[in-house]
């Protein structure tokens, strides 16, 4: 058997008689819960903490790093309020648990504008198009538009609604939202 | 969710291990896996988290055939060029179903694996019984709100619908799932509830999905698939139906047909007597719906989800002459 | 408490800055940036965190609850039930009436709905405390629960709410044409974006509570009255709210758990409803059934209306919703008869929902206007002019002002209203019915007083303080358009704080009253200190401006001279300097002369001091026209909402910009409940099975198409200081109608029962 402890995660090539203690073997037959010590590499700095295994990223967050940005509407995959970037790609928060994105790296809207604070584009689209009310939905709404258009599913007003559609917003900002990722896309393109 | 240990393989042979263990899961996405240890219906004591595995996200796709790796994700196996010019209905199959984030999470190895919708089933704590949950306990959805419930494949044990989309697809096409050891057809990994109803997969514990194999073919070319809900986006179907269609060289005779149904059945749903109807006529809308309306034989309704009936062949006739019209 | 960088928003274009300007949200950059910390996200030291065990039966009786399992959970400090939490005072209700009972338990030992707090479990961490939450076990002695609106009696009549003039039956029955049928509207929720939820924190006898509110002071008020203490000591903090739409304005059983736990704790107490809770802690719409019946003549003019209503309440509360409200304005009738009765059935007790009332009573009558029209074969939009009330029949007030007529002539004029085929059933697009149908809504202009407090700083910034709040509606960025056109600075100088119960008084954020209120607040408070400042400038000899013979100072861009020009033209900061003032302060209210310290809290605690929008000499609500088309799939019955075009009458607009989205906002809340949403209740437990975002459907950007949105107000004087009249429920009430009524002239088949889903159309 051989357990390697890699960036502090646990990666396994299990025992002959299959007993671990995340990647240790035990006496017991299954692993019990420890607490894991993560490195999260998010918006670009590296924080450490310890969390239980069944905490998800989006209440690692909110509840751990104090990045509140990224909303919990729903915390069932319903909503897209938590949505955030994984190795660029717009997922959600609150259907991932925090250890599996070790050694990945994970954008928040609180990382999105630049270091100076220049909005990016889709951001000052949002604000020029009055495109949230709340602002509840907002964060998601934005994360999921800087992915669809890099995606290159911004091409119509029809497929943003389609690919936008994950996100939703009970103030009713959809008409607006539309045409700011359709403002931003045509600015990044240009 | 109760508490659970985390760990990751690296490697198809670690996770087969680790999965053998008691109470061990394996964690893909997660979008199934996490979602149901929310509800309470899933209690991993051991979570195993395979998406980190290389070399099982591969999508492989010439004319003969596509081999999808269970790891490729929802979204890339959609965009894929090759998918969308060789297998139009998977790739339609997998845009249409949940979200751009949750696709860029799922897997398809997952996919596979995803637990039905019934609202009683993933709400243990306000309706224990459940014979999909809990064997034995009874089914709280007949005779209570049964809307999304399924009229065909069912048994007196349970009447929950498949509520994938991908897998409509893949049964049309005659896709296999490779298990390692073994190789099934899709139609015969998924199991309808019979009085078995916790079962809905043939897996043996300790086997993972490694890929699905879709054989290539004229009428898996000229496929669509059909998704009809009351909301346009992010909804599970209320009806829907995976079409492959070749033509004669006369451009209208029908001389291969597939025909599979989601969101009304127990399980991915082949519906071979409307294929065997067609086969060999002439592509008219008369004869069309009149073949579409032999999917339902059989079907048996519990009130609400009476409309089903009526929809469903609906669903196949109009895929059918999207087809037909797209010569 | 809340500050924003007006840098981003003001950067649009001139005169933006003006009341009526299309400024972009001075909240705008924190909230899309991440920056704006929500209520509940506010980061204490020692928080923990709680979660609610709640009931699983519709009625009955709790026997037993067993917490031992949970007690020895990890990091679980306590398990609160209704013997082990403590007891809270009764506190009065929101129209002030002195509570019922002497003390209130949040936690309940007789069950009346199912999802009604029985325990919670309070621990280090949330995972933990949802984790130990789970292991409560709770015994019932279940009872047989009454379900829906079909399983009661006829209910009990509310007197209050009959209204009649004529003889409406006997002319019902003479006129030569009638039409009479049955409009379903079901249980509804608000599903605000953000969860409810708060986090409290007591020290001494001191509590603040961070939760998103629609009503600090009203919020603030429950809470002293729970833990009996003063007013003053309670402060609610809630900066930004994550959407309301009428259910954030009352402190609810989980929010007395949380501050109850933070006080047997001696710790911040963190509590958030989840998803499922969300819809069964507090009331959506009530579930309403209303039969409307129209006599008419053979020319359309209408003879009589006949309206029955009834809607659901809980057995232990009361919730009125008034379903003969538009139904009694919005056509004129020589005979007119409304009545309504509730029915208790195991619910949690219903709120308000957007436009509560105005919405499903137009839902009635503005479809059965519709039947009536294709009874007699006139054009739906035609019919409603025939009858176009040119006062308010009920009352027999004139219209402060009632542009309805206008919003008709511009809506009908973008759609195209006049290219309609007027058969059923006789448009189509391939494979797809096209409808098109309209309807009109309304919602009456309530008012209320407010109080604003303006601060001029050293630096000749401007500071607008007040304990109203913004939940999206733009009260941060109208405020600060109204202060700094009154003082005559850059928007850019004014800074604006809301949410914070310890900020100039504000009443409740509901029925679309704040702007009226809070602009004419602010606009006293703001002219105040103008006056002040320019009172010190001529009269104090350190001014550059004393001892000129004017009378007044002008102030433009920030920038103060005379107004014929002669003298010295400064900056406000260098006036400020000359005169050695750190700050000039006012606080202006639209508060009557004369009102007692005990009037003035009634009137920001309670609803009771509002005023009636017939008070006087007129009658005063705001009015629009909705034109929609449908697609109708022929084969499975699918509607899609393809075209909107609504004309509005807000009165004047404080933000065109924002109004727009606000009203955008209801109609897209509207599609949701024509199309889509429904509490779909199990019979046999009483209790909703489709209490989440995948099965209880909002919209999707998907389902919504462009839609245009017409100003069509002006000015009214009546309504408000300004000349607005409400904005936020108006733009849905209408929509659901249209939209059947656009359903009915794609397919021939009336729906009169929402939502209008596949089967009913199949
Ligand atoms: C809100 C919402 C809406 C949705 N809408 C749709 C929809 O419209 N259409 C649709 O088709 N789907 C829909 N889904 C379901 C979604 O597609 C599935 O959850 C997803 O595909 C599961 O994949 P995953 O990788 O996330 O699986 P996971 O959650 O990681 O795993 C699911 C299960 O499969 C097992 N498993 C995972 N990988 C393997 C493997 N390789 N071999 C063996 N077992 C494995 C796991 O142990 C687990 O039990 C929706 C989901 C949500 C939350
Ligand atoms: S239908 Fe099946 S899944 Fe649903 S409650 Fe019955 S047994 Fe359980
Ligand atoms: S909070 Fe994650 S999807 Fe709603
Ligand atoms: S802006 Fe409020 S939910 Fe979208």
């Amino acid at each position: 058997m051989t357990s390697q402890t890699h960036a502090g995660q646990t990666i396994i090539d299990p025992p002959e008689d299959g007993q671990f203690r995340n990647g240790q073997a035990t006496n017991g037959s299954t692993p019990s819960p420890t607490t894991l010590s993560l490195h999260l590499t998010i918006n670009g700095q590296t924080h450490a903490l310890e969390v239980e295994p069944r905490v998800t990223l989006l209440d690692a967050l909110r509840e751990r790093l104090h990045l509140t940005g990224t909303k919990k509407g729903c915390d069932q995959g319903q909503c897209g309020a938590c949505t955030v970037h994984v190795d660029g790609e717009r997922v959600l928060a609150c259907l991932t648990l925090a250890a599996q994105v070790e050694g990945r790296s994970v954008t928040t809207i609180e990382g999105l504008a630049g270091e100076d604070g220049t909005l990016n584009a889709v951001q000052a689209a949002f604000l020029e198009q009055d495109a949230f009310q709340c602002g509840y939905c907002t964060p998601g709404q934005i994360m999921s538009a800087v992915a669809c258009i890099r995606e290159g599913h911004a091409g119509s007003d029809e497929e943003i609604r389609e690919y936008m559609a994950g996100n939703l917003c009970r103030c009713g900002a959809y008409p607006h939202i539309v045409a700011a990722v359709r403002q931003a896309a045509q600015e990044l393109r240009s | 969710m109760r508490d659970f240990s985390y760990l990751r393989a690296d490697s198809v042979e670690a996770a087969r291990n680790a999965a053998a263990l008691p109470g061990a899961m394996l964690l893909a996405g997660g979008t199934t896996l996490v979602d149901l240890a929310k509800c309470g219906v899933a209690e991993p004591s051991t979570v195993i988290d395979v998406s980190h595995i290389e070399g099982l996200n591969a999508i492989d796709v010439n004319s003969d055939r596509a081999i999808i790796g269970a790891l490729a994700k929802m979204s890339h196996v959609a965009d894929h060029a090759a998918v969308k010019s060789q297998f139009p209905a998977v790739s339609e199959a997998l845009w249409q179903a949940a979200s751009a984030q949750l696709r860029n999470m799922a897997t398809i190895g997952g996919n596979l694996m995803q637990r039905t919708r019934c609202p009683y089933f993933r709400d243990p704590a306000n309706f224990p019984a459940c014979n999909k949950r809990a064997p034995g306990s009874g089914c709280s959805a007949i005779g209570g709100i049964t809307r999304g419930h399924a009229v065909l494949g069912t048994s007196e044990a349970c009447i929950a619908t498949y509520p994938g989309d991908l897998a409509i697809a893949l049964v049309a096409f005659d896709a296999e799932v490779d298990l390692g050891e073994r190789r099934l057809k899709i139609e015969d990994f998924f199991l309808a509830p019979g009085a078995t109803a916790e079962q809905e997969h043939d897996i043996r514990p300790g086997e993972i999905i490694t890929a699905i194999e879709i054989p290539g073919s004229a009428a898996a070319r000229r496929s669509t698939y059909l998704k009809v809900r009351d909301r346009q986006s992010y909804e599970f179907a209320a009806a829907s139906a995976a079409i492959g269609l070749e033509l004669e060289a006369d451009g209208r005779t029908i001389r291969d047909i597939r025909v599979a149904l989601g969101g009304v059945a127990t399980k991915p749903w082949r519906a071979r007597s409307v294929e065997d109807a067609l086969k060999g006529k002439a592509l008219d809308e008369a004869s069309v719906r009149k073949a579409s309306e032999l999917a339902m034989e059989g079907a048996v309704d519990h009130g609400a989800n009476h409309y089903k009936i009526a929809l469903a062949p609906r669903v196949i006739a109009r895929a059918i002459l999207k087809l037909g019209e797209t010569a | 408490m809340t500050v924003h960088d007006m840098k981003h928003a003001a950067s649009d274009s001139a005169r933006l800055e003006a009341v009526g300007g299309r400024l972009s949200r001075v909240d705008g950059p924190a909230k899309i940036t991440g920056k704006a910390h929500y209520a509940f996200e506010q980061q204490l030291e020692g928080l923990t965190h709680a979660v609610l065990v709640s009931a699983t039966i519709a009625a009955g009786k709790v026997i037993g609850i067993d917490t031992r399992a949970a007690e020895t959970a990890p990091g679980v400090l306590a398990v609160l039930t209704p013997d082990t939490i403590m007891v809270l005072k009764g506190a009065s209700d929101w129209l002030g009436n002195p509570p019922a009972q002497p003390t209130y338990n949040p936690l309940a030992r007789e069950v009346t709905f199912s999802g009604q707090h029985i325990a919670a479990v309070v621990a280090e961490t949330f995972e933990q405390a949802v984790a130990a939450a789970a292991l409560v076990k709770v015994s019932y002695d279940e009872t047989p629960a009454i379900v829906d609106l079909s399983d009661g009696t006829d209910g009990i009549p509310i007197e209050a709410m009959t209204k009649e003039w004529g003889n409406a039956e006997a002319a019902f029955a003479a006129a030569p044409v009638r039409v009479c049928a049955a409009y379903n509207t079901p249980r509804e929720f608000q599903a605000a974006m953000e969860p409810h939820g708060l986090i409290a924190r007591w020290q001494g006898d001191e509590l603040t509570i961070w939760e998103p509110s629609q009503w600090v002071d009203g919020m603030a008020r429950t809470y002293a009255e729970w833990f009996g203490v003063p007013f003053e000591n309670v402060r609610l903090v809630s900066p930004y709210i994550g959407g309301g739409f009428g259910s954030k304005a009352l402190a609810l059983a989980h929010s007395a758990v949380a501050a109850a736990a933070a006080k047997m704790l001696g710790r911040p107490v963190k509590l958030v409803l989840n998803r499922p809770q969300n819809f069964t802690s507090y009331g959506g719409r009530a579930a309403t059934r209303q039969t409307v019946a129209i006599g008419a003549d053979k020319a359309g003019r209408i003879q009589s209306i006949v309206h029955r209503g009834v809607n659901e309440t809980a057995v232990d509360g009361m919730w009125v919703e008034p379903l003969g409200s538009v139904t009694a304005i919005m056509y004129a009738t020589p005979n007119f008869s409304s009545k309504q009765n509730v029915v208790r059935v195991n619910t949690v007790v219903p709120g308000a929902k957007r436009a509560p009332g105005e919405n499903p009573s137009a839902f009635g009558i503005e479809c059965a206007i519709d039947e009536l029209a294709y009874e007699l074969g006139i054009d739906p939009l035609e019919m409603r002019l025939i009858n176009y009330a040119e006062q308010d029949p009920q009352v027999k007030k004139p219209w402060s002002t009632r542009q309805l007529r206008e919003a008709f002539a511009a809506g009908a004029e973008a759609f195209g209203w006049a290219k309609r085929s007027p058969a059923p059933h006789s448009m189509r697009d391939g494979r797809q019915l096209v409808g098109w149908g309209v309807a009109a809504g309304t919602y009456p202009v309530r008012r209320a007083y407010g109080e604003a407090m303006v601060k001029i700083l050293a630096d000749g910034s401007v500071e607008v303080e007040s304990s109203s709040i913004d939940m999206g509606q733009g009260t941060y960025t109208i405020l600060a358009q109204t202060a700094a056109e009154t003082l005559g600075v850059p928007v850019e100088q004014v800074t604006v704080k809301l949410g914070d119960s310890l900020l100039a008084r504000a009443g409740v954020t509901g029925g679309s009253r704040l702007a009226g209120v809070m602009t004419g607040a602010v606009y006293k408070a703001a002219s105040q200190a103008l006056d002040e400042l320019v009172g010190l400038a001529l009269s104090d000899p350190r001014s550059p401006f004393h001892g000129l013979q004017a009378n007044t100072l002008a102030v433009k861009d920030g920038r103060i001279a005379s107004p014929r020009g002669e003298g010295p033209e400064l900056s406000i900061a260098e006036l400020m300097g000359m005169l050695g003032r750190e700050r000039i302060e006012a606080k202006g209210d639209t508060v009557p002369a004369g009102f007692t310290p005990e009037q003035r809290y009634n009137n920001y605690t309670t609803i009771a001091m509002a005023l009636p929008h017939t008070e006087g000499d007129y009658s005063r609500h705001s009015w629009c026209a909705h034109f929609v088309e449908v697609r109708v799939d022929e084969d499975f019955g699918t509607v899609r909402v393809s075209r909107v075009v609504s004309a509005l009458d807000s009165g004047r607009l404080y933000n065109p910009k924002l109004a727009e989205s606000q009203w955008k906002g209801g109609i897209i809340m509207g599609i949701g409940q024509a199309l889509l949403e429904e509490g779909i209740v199990d019979r046999r437990h009483g209790r909703i099975v489709n209490g989440n975002f995948a099965d209880y459907m909002l919209p999707t950007n998907a389902d919504i198409p462009d839609i245009q949105t017409i100003s069509v107000g002006i000015p009214d004087p009546h309504s408000s200081a300004l000349g607005g009249k409400g904005v936020g429920e108006l733009g849905i009430v209408g929509v659901a109608p249209a939209i059947a009524n656009a359903v009915f002239h794609a397919t021939g088949k009336r729906v009169r029962d929402l939502p209008i889903t596949l089967e009913k159309l199949i």
